[in-house]
């Protein structure tokens, strides 16, 4: 068994996974054996991993102000109530459901508007040339 | 539960429930990394913020590039970084020494383990800025892969100053590895 020294000068690099495939099977083979290593290398990852936000928080009055400056930047009013709906994210089969509607309409469309169309009148009624005169063709006595 | 992204798109539509949903996933652990960065509690505080509502603001963010909490940490240590370039002080700078942590000097004897965590943290503090960014980025929970966006860098480059970064803090705590 690798002597507890060595061992606890690798826990950092096994911590933060630099150690060699060597270093780190030695550390895990030995904290197997050793409950003063084992209790050193949980502690140090404990106080790794919670850092400093164990020991140090913003302050209740700074979680306030935070929240108050949130509210008032980001208050919700009609407006941003239809923007937000309106760029929502769609998710991809909606989007592919809306985009196979679509081109369906436009393959389909001119096949249903002529199922559509009213069919020609027999006899069409006589055009009526309604167009007034022309001013250059009357003369002016 | 929702997402994150979920969560962000309801607070910009004035939803402050999913405000606090947010903020208490969040919060702890990005003030944490802030706190680490700035000199003081106060100034930790200005800047996360100024960090979440330039979050919230921003149209620049995009969830195809990154989640929310890579946006929230890029976003955040830029801010920082904005800050000390305006004081003139330089990114090295952001580094806050406390030499009060320092191990006591010729410590021969067993030392307990509260020593040598506190012996961790002192090693931290003294961090180069690069290094300390990966630190602290890890430790609060983001991926490799996320903190390379939030630091702008490839991953190798990364992988690399992770090493470092271990290798630095290794070199620290030999002292309180080899005493045993």
């Amino acid at each position: 068994m690798d002597d507890c020294s060595v061992i606890q000068g690798n826990l950092v690099s096994y911590h933060f996974a630099t150690a060699s495939d060597d270093e780190r099977e030695a550390v895990e083979k030995h904290l197997v054996g050793c409950t003063a290593c084992l209790r050193t290398y949980l502690a140090l990852k404990t106080h790794v991993d919670r850092g400093a936000r164990e020991r140090d928080h913003p302050s209740e009055e700074a979680r306030q102000r935070l929240r108050a400056a949130v509210e008032a930047r980001f208050r919700a009013t009609p407006a941003r109530r239809l923007r937000g709906w309106l760029v929502r994210p769609v998710p991809l089969y909606q989007g592919l459901a809306a985009a196979a509607v679509v081109l369906a309409a436009v393959a389909l469309g001119p096949a249903i508007a002529g199922v559509l169309r009213p069919p020609p009148a027999a006899h069409a009624a006589q055009r009526v040339d309604t167009a007034r005169p022309v001013a250059e063709s009357m003369t002016i006595y | 539960m929702d997402s994150d992204e979920a969560l962000y798109a309801r607070v910009k539509q004035g939803d402050l429930r999913a405000f606090d949903e947010l903020y208490t996933r969040h919060a702890a652990r990005v003030f944490g990394f802030l706190r680490a960065q700035v000199g003081t509690h106060a100034d930790a505080e200005d800047v996360f913020h100024e960090a979440i509502l330039a979050t919230l603001e921003s149209h620049e963010v995009e969830f195809d590039r990154g989640s929310f909490r890579t946006w929230l940490y890029r976003i955040a240590r830029n801010i920082v970084l904005n800050r000390a370039r305006s004081r003139g002080r330089g990114a090295q700078a952001l580094v806050k020494l406390r030499t009060g942590d320092e191990p006591a000097p010729g410590a021969e004897e067993t030392v307990a383990r509260d020593e040598m965590l506190r012996a961790l943290d002192g090693a931290v503090a003294r961090l180069p800025a690069t290094l300390s960014d990966v630190y602290h980025l890890r430790s609060s929970g983001l991926s490799y892969d996320e903190i390379a966006t939030v630091l702008d860098i490839p991953l190798g480059t990364l992988k690399s100053r992770m090493n470092q970064m271990v290798n630095v803090l290794k070199e620290e705590l030999k002292p309180w590895t080899t005493a045993r």
